[in-house]
Order: C-alpha cells, then structure tokens, then sequence
C-alpha cells in the first residue's frame, strides 16, 4: 500500500491587540510579547478551526482547492491556552492550507477577534511538530520572565503541552505562585509589576 | 536576518511602537518606516521620521531605517530628488504607468521600484525593462499587506500583478514587504514567502527576496550616500595622545614602550609547546646524564631556562658539534 504522506504545520495564533489606549491612565500593562501571545478563549473548538481553514481555502483556490485539502485535513492538536494548534495536510498541497492560514485575519464568527496566524514550523512527522511546540513554550515563559518581574515555579514546565500561564506580574514580595499545570488562565490582576526590563 | 522594508509611517501614529513591537515579535531584524509623498515636492525636504523616533517602548533588538516613497504623478525634479534621497536612507520611487515605470527603471536614480499592485495595471511587465533596473541596482518591491487585508477585487489584482512580476523578473532583483498599516496585517517571514511560493517564486528565491536582495538594498543605499569611489564611511577615530604625555618616560619611541605589542618583546619567558622530537632528544640526553632529570622536562611546560639546561648538561661530543657549527653560521 502506498503510503499517504502528510505535512504537520505548528500554528501559533497572536493577537496583535488591541488599538491604541490612552497611555497616561493607571492601568498595568502587560510587557508586548505576553500580549501578543495571549491564551485563546475557549469558546474556539478544533471544529471551528476547521472550518475557519476550509473556509478561507475555498475562498482563495475555490472548490478545487476545498477537494485536494479536504481528505487530509485535520487539526490533530489544540490548546486555547497557548494559542497553538497542529495542522494535518497533505504533503502535495500544505501551501494551500499555509496560505489560507495566512489570509485569514479573524477568528470566526462568535469571537471576532483579529489576530494573525503564523506558521512556525513544518515537519513530516508530528512528533517534531510537538516537540517544537514544547520548546516553544519553554522559550515563551523565559522571555516572559525576563520581560516582567513575576515567579513561576520551574517544576511545572513540562507538564502536558508547555502550559504557559501567561497572565500576573507579581508585586516585589514574595507571591509566591506555585500554580500547578493549569489549562485555565486567570485574568489580569491590577497589580503594580514592573513592564519591561 | 529578515528584512520588512515598508511599514508606512504616519505623523501622529500612537500605535506605531506596537506595531513595531509586533514585526520584532514576528522575527525581523530591520524595519523600515516608509513616509509617502505624491506629487509635488515641499519646498523644504527633511526627514519627516524623527530621529530619534518620540516613542519609548521601541524594541531594542530592532534597526530602523528611514524610507520615503515618491509617486511619480507629474513631472519630477531630478535635481531635487537627489536632495530627498540624502534626507532619508531609502528612495522608492512608485511609478503609475508605463512611461514612468520606464523612467524609474532606466534613468530615475532609486534604490526601489514599489508599484501599487492591488490596482489593475495597464500595462505588462517587460523582461528587458526590468533587468536593466535589477542591473542597476534597483530592486522591484511586492506588498503583501493590501491584498492580506482588503477586499476581493484587492486580492485579485495583488496575485496577478504578482504573478506577471515575478514572471517577468524571472525571480531575481525583487523584494517583498508588508504595507501594513497595522499591526495585524503583518505576517511572518516565512508566511509572506509561502505567498510568493504559490505565485511562482522559487523557495529559496523568496528567502532571498527576503533577506539578501533587502540587505543588499539597505546598504547599498547607505554606500550611495556615505561612500565614494571604494570608501565605504569615515569614522572618527580619536586624537593622537599629546606628544607632552610620554616625554617623560625618557624613551625616544613614543608610547611604544608603554603598551609592548607582542609578548616576545617583554623579555619574558614565552612558553610554547615543545615539539616530539624535541621531547625525545630531552628524554635521550637525561637518560645519557644518568637520569639526574627524571623526565620532568617532558611534563612541564619549558622555560628558557629549562631549555637552556639540556644544553648544558649534553656531552661533550653535541657541545663540539654546536660550537662547531656556531663558526659556520656566523
């Protein structure tokens, strides 16, 4: 049997955010790489991601492209929080996909959000796909780290997909956040953390 | 290293840090912030991008460069073009038909041709128009923001236009850019090229769109405005020491005494790693010596006093031999 050979793309979702606010009010901003990766909100299934691809293939290469795509199209992987997701294609026609991830420039249609997808890594095996997506992760918290001042404790990185709580610059004292894996984030707390190092 | 070499920049912008936050975030290296001018030149030209830019939170890792983009609507002054490109680091012209596109490609002196390609142009691309730029250096630009953001017929335009160019050019002397406005029409590097992939440009040429024709861009527009004739830039170096600092040393080489440029010239030991048949020569001779230097020679690095001391304690036949042989090489 011929094998079938597919491409994974590791899909990161950011959110350029929002437009411009007022910069004199008081409120604590979050250093910009933590904003552009901010957790996705739950209500984005797979299936809407699906359909958000198909949707943006058949706009762009019509029903010929919807019917290479559609047998192999898959969303094998996807985390609301770290606003990743792995994309099964096949191998002849994974730029159709790519390009209509590229196009697209809002979530669908409950949360209407604008953010951007960017391909971060293309493999033929998904195990290398996640192994980027972990590292990834990893990459984020440090940078997220040295961005702001806040603690996280080091045992919970590796647990599951690279659980990125991405929310909290922790007042000097010690807030001692020892926050176990978490799929949730919690919102922001108006705490006074010092932005940008 | 990757390249965005058109991320228009307006007077009064208060997202502008975040978009560029959000470029850096992608994985560019250097920006460039475009400012556009149609028709008629001001009497005045400077650089309407303020150096240093009024905002604070700019990422650090980012380059900046300056760039202005002139629509050729009317006539132009040769004479005061060449003062606008001193004003900023980049010229790009945009030509709107063919005879200006003509224009900007022979005789106009730019380092981009960008044409606006979300519109229906009247004209076709010519292989032979087109390389004499690339061969002059210019490089022909292809925006991807418009078409990413805006409508259908938009899109239609940019792939076609798109596809003609890279046709025409046979993938060589282009460069791609986003024009975004915002930050969410900017796309990844690697994104904007798997665009060009599917119009036609090789994978590798797209990375080089990217990376060496944008680089090749930006500094040869630097060595148009700071070089000459092979000088690439003059930089200051500093003032000699005065002559009154180091008369007092007493020696008459100036300042070469404090600062010895090699080591050999301290007049201290210099180690250097004995060589094998050196070593066995030494073994040799302290075997012969009756094993007074039980092989410490070989261990420790040597000195010049330790090389000295084989010499000394060799018999007498190697001592003739080398006396011997001091009176020929003398």
């Amino acid at each position: 049997m011929v094998r079938l050979k597919h491409r994974y793309l590791l899909v990161n979702i950011l959110y350029p955010g929002p437009v411009a606010t007022p910069r004199g009010k008081d409120q604590q901003t979050l250093p910009d790489t933590i904003q552009f990766h901010k957790p996705t909100s739950d209500s984005l299934t797979p299936q809407m991601l699906m359909r958000l691809i198909r949707d943006g293939v058949a706009e762009l290469f019509g029903d010929y492209g919807v019917g290479v795509v559609a047998g192999s199209l898959q969303v094998k992987y996807f985390s609301a929080a770290t606003s990743t997701a792995i994309v099964r294609v096949s191998r002849a026609h994974y730029r159709l996909v790519w390009a209509a991830l590229t196009f697209a420039t809002r979530l669908p249609h409950p949360l209407d959000e604008a953010c951007v997808m960017q391909v971060v890594r293309v493999s033929g095996t998904i195990r290398k796909s996640e192994e980027e997506a972990v590292r990834r992760a990893r990459m984020g918290i440090r940078k997220a780290q040295s961005a702001g001042t806040w603690m996280w404790d080091e045992s919970t990185i590796g647990q599951g997909h690279g659980n990125v709580g991405s929310e909290g610059g922790s007042v000097g004292g010690a807030e001692a956040g020892a926050r176990p894996g978490i799929e949730d984030i919690e919102d922001d707390r108006s705490e006074s953390g010092d932005s940008g190092d | 290293m990757f390249y965005d070499l058109n991320v228009p920049y307006a007077q009064g912008d208060a997202t502008l840090p975040r978009t560029l936050a959000f470029i850096n975030e992608l994985g560019y290296n250097v920006v460039a912030l475009n400012h556009s001018i149609a028709g008629k030149l001001p009497a005045q030209i400077s650089c309407a991008i303020p150096d240093p830019l009024p905002f604070k939170d700019l990422p650090p890792k980012l380059e900046i460069r300056r760039r202005v983009t002139l629509t050729l609507t009317e006539s132009y002054q040769n004479a005061r073009l060449a003062e606008l490109a001193r004003a900023y680091n980049i010229l790009a012209v945009r030509p709107i038909d063919e005879r200006t596109l003509q224009l900007a490609c022979g005789s106009l002196d730019c380092d981009i041709i960008s044409l606006d390609l979300t519109q229906r142009l009247p004209f076709y691309f010519k292989f032979k128009m087109l390389s004499e730029a690339v061969k002059s250096g210019k490089r022909l630009e292809l925006c991807y923001s418009q078409g990413v953001l805006g409508d259908s017929s938009a899109r239609r335009n940019l792939i076609s236009n798109a596809t003609q160019l890279i046709r025409a050019s046979r993938g060589r002397g282009l460069i791609i850019s986003s024009e975004a406005k915002a930050a969410v029409g900017c796309r990844g590097p690697w994104d904007a090229i798997n665009l060009a992939t599917i119009w036609g440009l090789a994978q590798d040429r797209g990375f080089e769109a990217m990376s060496k024709e944008a680089r090749g861009v930006v500094v040869s527009a630097q060595l148009k405005r700071t070089g000459y004739r092979g000088v690439i830039d003059m930089v200051y170096g500093g003032e000699k020491p005065a002559l009154s600092e180091i008369a007092g040393q007493g020696s008459a080489v100036k300042g070469k005494q404090q600062v010895p440029k090699r080591k050999a010239d301290d007049g201290e030991a210099v180690e250097k790693p004995i060589s094998k048949r050196e070593a066995k020569r030494r073994k040799h001779e302290a075997r012969m010596s009756g094993g007074t230097n039980p092989g410490t020679s070989n261990r420790d690095g040597p000195t010049q006093p330790a090389i000295a001391a084989p010499a000394e304690s060799t018999t007498e036949e190697t001592t003739d031999v080398q006396s011997a042989a001091t009176p020929n090489s003398a």
